[in-house]
């Protein structure tokens, strides 16, 4: 299992929250605003590539304790379309590395802000949320 | 002899300036695809015409107020309540997650848009939740009130110089700063838009009012970059992406 914890440039208390472009609910609700960064890689269960929000599910292998499966929610895919995203760019098996911000309510859900192939490759042509 | 020809060179540059940007009809053309942009700087031509008694939002975009945060508007006490009692996840159910806001927040959001300028009317297609405005250019009046508020309301618009001005009324409750502050039917909305001196700037102001819920005025600047060759992306807001909320 591999889920590292980055803690990137604090907005510290900060009244704002700008780093994840929105669709229709609220980041600054829904996903921890303090910028602690999720770090997931695993094989692809699922891919919705529809709006307000694609999803990705992985499952992250547990390494003896049980696997774990987590969601990524994308930025819109009207938007992603013109970042290299397409309902086929992601394929179930394959395997993925996926970076966001947790849901506040503390499941394994996340807000992505990138995702790379196996091999390093980032999906996309630009970072997911920004 | 200087001073003459120094106030020629200012009388001149704005008209100069202007003649880059596309004209149609007389009129500044704004049709295009146009992108947000929230890096450009405030307008002053378009902030100073802004009314007393206003909080001018620092929200467009994806920049997000938290909860209990409203950038400056003075919420009436029942609005503040029904603010307090919002629970977000309650918008994220099937039956409402693909439910568009209207255009005071749809407008400002992280979406293109696309105008066509007509001289009767401009069509603003925003891709954000596929909505479709029509500006009535013709001198008509509002609707009735008896007559149905939508999202995107009833819009009449006129030029004051280079300047397209939209009125609109007839709009739907819905949020305003998408934190649980909601806006009532009786909302009153005027925007302001502009070209920038080079046509490839979309400047606008947002401004609305709604005595039922704020006891002052709230505004928005909002800019797009201009792209060419680009289209409107379909949305279908697909309802089952609520099922990740459980709802």
């Amino acid at each position: 299992m591999q889920i590292g914890r980055i803690i990137a440039a604090a907005l510290g208390g900060a009244a704002l929250f700008a780093g994840a472009a929105q669709a229709h609910h609220s980041f600054a609700v829904f996903f921890s605003s303090d910028h602690e960064v999720v770090t997931l890689t695993g094989p692809v269960k699922e891919f919705h590539f529809t709006n307000p929000h694609g999803i990705i599910e992985i499952i992250v292998p547990g390494k003896g304790k049980a696997d774990q499966d987590w969601k990524a929610e994308t930025n819109s895919p009207s938007i992603m379309v013109r970042r290299g995203w397409s309902k086929d760019v992601i394929k179930p098996g394959e395997v993925v590395t996926l970076q966001g911000w947790q849901a506040r309510d503390g499941t394994n859900y996340i807000r992505l802000r990138n995702a790379s192939r196996a091999d390093g490759t980032p999906i996309g042509t630009a970072p997911a949320a920004q | 002899m200087k001073r003459l020809v120094l106030i020629l060179a200012l009388v001149a540059a704005p008209a100069l300036a202007l003649a880059a940007a596309p004209m149609k009809d007389g009129h500044p053309d704004l049709s295009g695809f146009w992108d947000l942009d929230m890096k450009v700087a405030r307008d002053p031509a378009l902030m100073k015409r802004i009314g007393p008694n206003t909080a001018v939002l620092d929200d467009t975009g994806p920049t997000e107020f938290p909860r209990n945060e409203y950038g400056g508007l003075k919420l009436k006490p029942a609005a503040r309540n029904a603010a307090d009692k919002w629970d977000p996840k309650d918008d994220l159910s099937v039956a409402k997650v693909c439910s568009p806001p209207s255009i005071v927040y749809a407008m400002q959001g992280p979406f293109p848009i696309r105008i066509d300028q007509g001289k009767d009317i401009v069509v603003i297609r925003l891709q954000y939740y596929d909505m479709i405005r029509i500006v009535f250019m013709d001198g008509r009046s509002h609707l009735p009130p008896a007559a149905p508020h939508t999202k995107v309301g009833d819009s009449i618009g006129h030029w004051e110089g280079d300047t397209l001005v939209v009125d609109t009324d007839h709009l739907e409750p819905a949020t305003i700063t998408n934190n649980g502050l909601s806006h009532s039917e009786n909302v009153h909305v005027i925007e302001r838009f502009r070209l920038s001196p080079d046509g490839r700037t979309l400047l606008s102001t947002q401004e609305f009012e709604d005595p039922q819920v704020l006891d002052n005025r709230g505004a928005r600047f909002i800019a797009w970059k201009k792209q060419d060759g680009q289209f409107i992306e379909p949305y279908d807001c697909d309802p089952s992406f609520a099922l990740n909320y459980g709802k």
